[in-house]
């Protein structure tokens, strides 16, 4: 249906429909909406969250004197008060992002790495090893994504690297799924066969060829795959895992503010805002550049 | 009330495609009575479906349409949709080319017959019921009530067109286009149907425009003949006139590659040489040109117009063709 | 659809298929293709469960005894178990006794995991199937309005809104829910479950904070889909013509004609997204305190009640398998072109 790939709905992205002719409509300032805003917009959240700790005055996320405890905003030093704990509000909320966007940002590289490559080979391949591969890619699929990933988490104890592990499951077979599609789309073309002929070994038809086609398709869903990541990071959270506390994640960040929502809520809203916003910055992003590229 | 069933006056339809103004149809000028068949005639681009669906309002937004369209004395070009509305179906109808894409494959025949019917009266289902299996009936469909409950894509291609027929004619238009109706079908289907649209035509009075490609179908079915190329007519005359005394060398050249029997075996087919021209770009002078073989300079230069140069055929070339000369 | 990456001409298909046609029904035919393409997935998929669960640290024997049990006890209590046995003799007994339905029983509570099962499950289904309800009744009316008018003001609205509603995590949009309806305005409550027998109207109440959670998002997704297919519809394909060349309203075209074919689409959709919303509800099940299976898994994770956990998981994936199996059927029966096959001539 539509112009989706099966393989994007499993990861719950939405189609941009007819946002090329939405873009043309709206001509030129439309267009720049596209890509340019929501580009800067993540480039700006990563400057924040990677950057800015290191070269301005931001005081530790942890290790905060209790006797500071939650501080309300606009306190002295603090400009988003304190947890209730005495850590610094404002840092957490950048450090939490730096460990939730590492944590997405490795699991789609994963992904697009492992689940590219898979997925190629396999389209490439085709036969009985693609029809085996793709059967063992449907069992990841089928199987119910958080529930793998909170047993696996569960069963190596919660770390950002295992939490990393954890999500990389739920990646890497979307990501194989598009790549492998891509790839077939690619087969019927006319270049390949006659790489082929001429004796092009395979890895170089893969790195040469193949690779740079369907990279751009690939790195649009990844982006478009960041947000559900990062959600998914914090749904870890909830159940116990994801980023141990009291290194701060947003997802983490939000699951311990649960428990004081009632009485301070902006231990919830403040790290929920910061989600909120990131995650439609790279969604608009990868749909910008999906109406830009074109759907291939 | 008048004669004239259908007068088009230099219609232009124009394409907005990425900034540029694509012109399909550049000053198409026929006419019709009732109870005639007209055939217009030329090869994809040369703007026979556009001018079609311009009588019908069926372009899609991005057509700009211009000239006139008088349909039973009323204008259609800037007819608002409303009013549209009312007479598609009702007072023209269209027979599409690929009856299997163009009817719904999720809604049984008869449901799709009864909405032509039932958007322009007010019958309650049974009635329209009825009246559909009637049209089936009168389509020629064999088995026509089992043929109601089933869905498209039971039945083969020539049913197909017949149901698309019978939808057409669902609110008895005046005036039917067959655009490219039997070009899909099996030669066998192809006459069939060309067969049945005639009697319907004689026995409705209706006006019947044939779009096609094929001038051998023209001569079997058609009182007159318009010959399209580039969005314009540049040939018309009554069928028997055309083919007895051919003028224009495009229509020479159409003649001449439809295979005959008596031609040599494994002689090469007389293909019309070269390809339509680009409707991007818009030369001065004949756009037949660079394909016709009488070309001369002042056929580069100066766009000869459509004239009525003996009684009743008019053409559009500096230098037709004689009677009995082949280009 | 789900399983369409598998090559169907493989010689089980074939015979499949001659077993169907024998059989008559087209339809059949389809179902039986189906359902083996199936079995393979579900062995995998109830294999990988079982290696997942055995890869959780700590020995089930040594948590029955406790800390003071001697390794001698131990390998005893592994033996009687039956827990010193090859991996895969393990899986297919354990696969064996969990197919007829003998799930073992809870380690904390001793009760069959069947049964924990079986008062769990309809409580879940009870809140996806609300949350369904709620996105889909919604998605259809807002699609329809969207692909009328493109880019008109209800278009750019309700596509707006929807990337925010994707955008919003669940559980963030179930605790903004909470402090505004139970926190501040105090109308419904924050937490806690009434069973349906009790009393209807209360347990409606219960859910409703819980199944909006889950269902807004699927509601931007399944508008945009929608309107994504319908707009597709009404610019691309014949049918559309032939209608509006019968004089059919516009609104009509798209609401009687293209809607018919774009909710066949959504149908396979709905299945695929199965798991990810299931892990979701684990997470909306907790905030909320609905007791439904996601909860369980929950605890029993805490607990390290093995049993429990392998059930949970076990019916999970076969779910998930099975839905989408579902899903492929009801494609296949609603749409005519499969149900009612082959022309006549």
């Amino acid at each position: 249906m539509a112009d989706l790939p099966s393989d994007l709905v499993v990861a719950g992205v939405a189609p941009a429909a007819d946002e090329a002719a939405v873009a043309k409509a709206g001509g030129w300032w439309r267009g720049r909406l596209g890509v340019t805003v929501p580009a800067v917009m993540v480039a700006f959240i990563f400057l924040l969250c990677f950057v800015w700790p290191i070269i301005g005055p931001v005081p530790p996320p942890t290790g905060g004197n209790i006797l500071n405890a939650s501080l309300p905003a606009f306190s002295p030093g603090h400009f988003l008060g304190t947890d209730p704990v005495g850590n610094d509000e404002w840092s957490r909320l950048l450090y939490g992002g730096r460990a939730s966007l590492e944590i997405a940002l490795a699991v789609q590289a994963i992904g697009l790495v492992l689940g590219g490559l898979i997925g190629a080979v396999a389209a490439y391949l085709g036969g009985w090893r693609d029809a085996t591969i793709m059967r063992i890619l449907d069992v990841f699929i089928a199987f119910p994504g958080l529930v793998l990933a909170v047993a696996i988490a569960q069963g190596l104890g919660p770390s950002e690297l295992h939490t990393i592990w954890a999500l990389s499951f739920f990646s890497v077979p979307a990501s194989a799924r598009i790549s492998r599609a891509a790839t077939l789309r690619l087969r019927e073309q006319t270049f390949i066969t006659a790489a082929r002929l001429s004796g092009t070994s395979f890895p170089r038809m893969l790195l040469g060829h193949i690779a740079p086609n369907i990279l751009p398709q690939l790195l649009t869903y990844a982006l478009l795959g960041m947000g559900i990541i990062m959600i998914l990071e914090g749904a870890l959270s909830f159940v116990g895992l994801g980023v141990p506390p009291p290194a701060p994640s947003w997802g983490n960040m939000i699951a311990q503010g649960q428990s004081t929502l009632s009485a301070d809520p902006r231990y919830v809203f403040l790290p929920s805002a910061a989600l909120f916003i990131t995650v439609v910055s790279f969604n608009l992003l990868g749909e910008g550049l999906r109406a830009r590229w074109g759907n291939q | 009330m008048s004669e004239s069933l259908l007068e088009i006056s230099d219609l232009r339809v124009d394409f907005r495609q990425d900034r540029r103004l694509v012109r399909a149809v550049d000053g198409l000028t026929y006419s019709m009575r009732r109870g005639q068949t007209v055939a217009v005639i030329g090869e994809s681009g040369s703007g026979k479906t556009v001018s079609a669906r311009a009588i019908m309002g069926l372009l899609p937004p991005t057509a700009t349409v211009t000239g006139s369209i008088r349909f039973d004395d009323v204008e259609m070009v800037g007819l608002p949709e409303k009013a549209m509305r009312k007479h598609r179906g009702c007072g023209v109808a269209m027979v599409f080319q690929d009856p299997t894409r163009s009817l719904n494959p999720t809604m049984r025949v008869g449901a799709q017959i009864r909405e032509a019917i039932q958007t322009h009266e007010k019958a309650s289902r049974g009635a329209a019921q009825d009246r559909a299996l009637e049209l089936l009936e009168l389509v020629r469909l064999p088995a026509a009530r089992e043929r109601l409950e089933q869905y498209p894509h039971q039945l083969s291609g020539g049913m197909r067109q017949r149901v698309m027929i019978a939808i057409a004619l669902a609110a008895s238009p005046k005036l039917l286009i067959a655009d490219e109706a039997t070009t899909a079908l099996d030669v066998t289907t192809q006459a069939q149907i060309m067969e049945l649209l005639r009697d319907l035509q004689q026995r409705l009075g209706m006006g019947l425009i044939m779009i096609s490609h094929d001038l051998g179908l023209a001569a079997s079915f058609a009182d007159e003949v318009v010959v399209m190329y580039a969005g314009r007519a540049v040939e018309r005359a009554p069928t028997r006139m055309l083919f007895a005394h051919v003028r224009m060398p495009y229509t020479r050249a159409l003649l001449d590659a439809i295979p005959r029997l008596q031609n040599v075996s494994h002689a090469p087919l007389a293909a019309v040489p070269g390809q339509p021209p680009n409707l991007a770009l818009r030369e001065p002078g004949c756009p037949f040109t660079p394909r016709c073989p009488s070309a001369t300079d002042q056929c580069r230069e100066h766009a000869p117009a459509l004239e009525e140069h003996e009684p009743e055929h008019l053409w559009a070339c500096w230098h037709p063709c004689e009677d009995g000369v082949r280009a | 659809m789900s399983s369409a990456s598998a090559p169907l001409s493989s010689p089980l298909a074939a015979r499949a298929g001659r077993a169907g046609r024998r059989a008559g029904s087209p339809t059949l035919q389809f179902i039986i293709r189906r359902l083996l393409a199936a079995i393979p997935v579900l062995f995998g998929v109830t294999f990988l469960s079982f290696v997942v669960m055995n890869s959780l640290p700590g020995d089930a024997a040594q948590e029955l005894l406790g800390a003071q049990a001697t390794p001698a006890e131990i390998h005893q209590l592994e033996k009687t178990l039956g827990l010193d046995k090859p991996f895969l003799t393990r899986y297919w007994d354990w696969l064996h006794e969990a197919v007829i339905g003998h799930l073992g029983h809870s380690l904390s509570s001793g009760q069959s995991v069947g049964s924990i099962l079986a008062s769990d499950l309809p409580v879940t289904f009870e809140l996806v199937g609300l949350a369904f309800l709620f996105s889909l009744a919604l998605a259809v009316p807002i699609a329809l309005a969207s692909a009328r008018k493109p880019n008109g003001v209800a278009d750019r609205l309700s596509m707006m809104f929807s990337m925010a509603g994707l955008s919003v995590a669940p559980y963030v949009l179930a605790l903004l829910l909470v402090y505004v309806f139970a926190v501040k305005l105090n109308v419904l409550p924050a937490i806690g479950w009434v069973p349906p027998g009790q009393s209807l109207s209360q347990n409606i109440r219960y859910l409703i904070l819980p199944a909006v959670s889950i269902g807004l998002g699927l509601l931007c997704f399944y508008t945009r889909l929608l309107r994504a297919d319908l707009l597709e519809q009404m610019q691309s394909e014949d049918y559309v013509v032939t209608a509006r060349a019968k004089g059919v309203r516009p609104w009509r075209v798209l609401s009687r004609h293209a809607l018919r074919n774009s909710l066949f689409g959504l149908i396979t959709v709905v299945a695929l997204n199965l798991g990810t919303l299931l892990g979701f509800t684990v997470v909306i099940e907790d905030i909320f305190g609905i007791p439904g299976i996601g909860h369980e898994l929950l605890q029993a994770i805490d607990n390290r009640d093995i049993p429990v956990i392998e059930g949970i998981v076990f019916v999970f994936a076969v779910i998930v398998v099975l839905l989408n199996l579902a899903a492929d059927v009801l494609y296949s029966v609603l749409d005519p072109r499969i149900r009612y096959g082959r022309p006549t001539e």
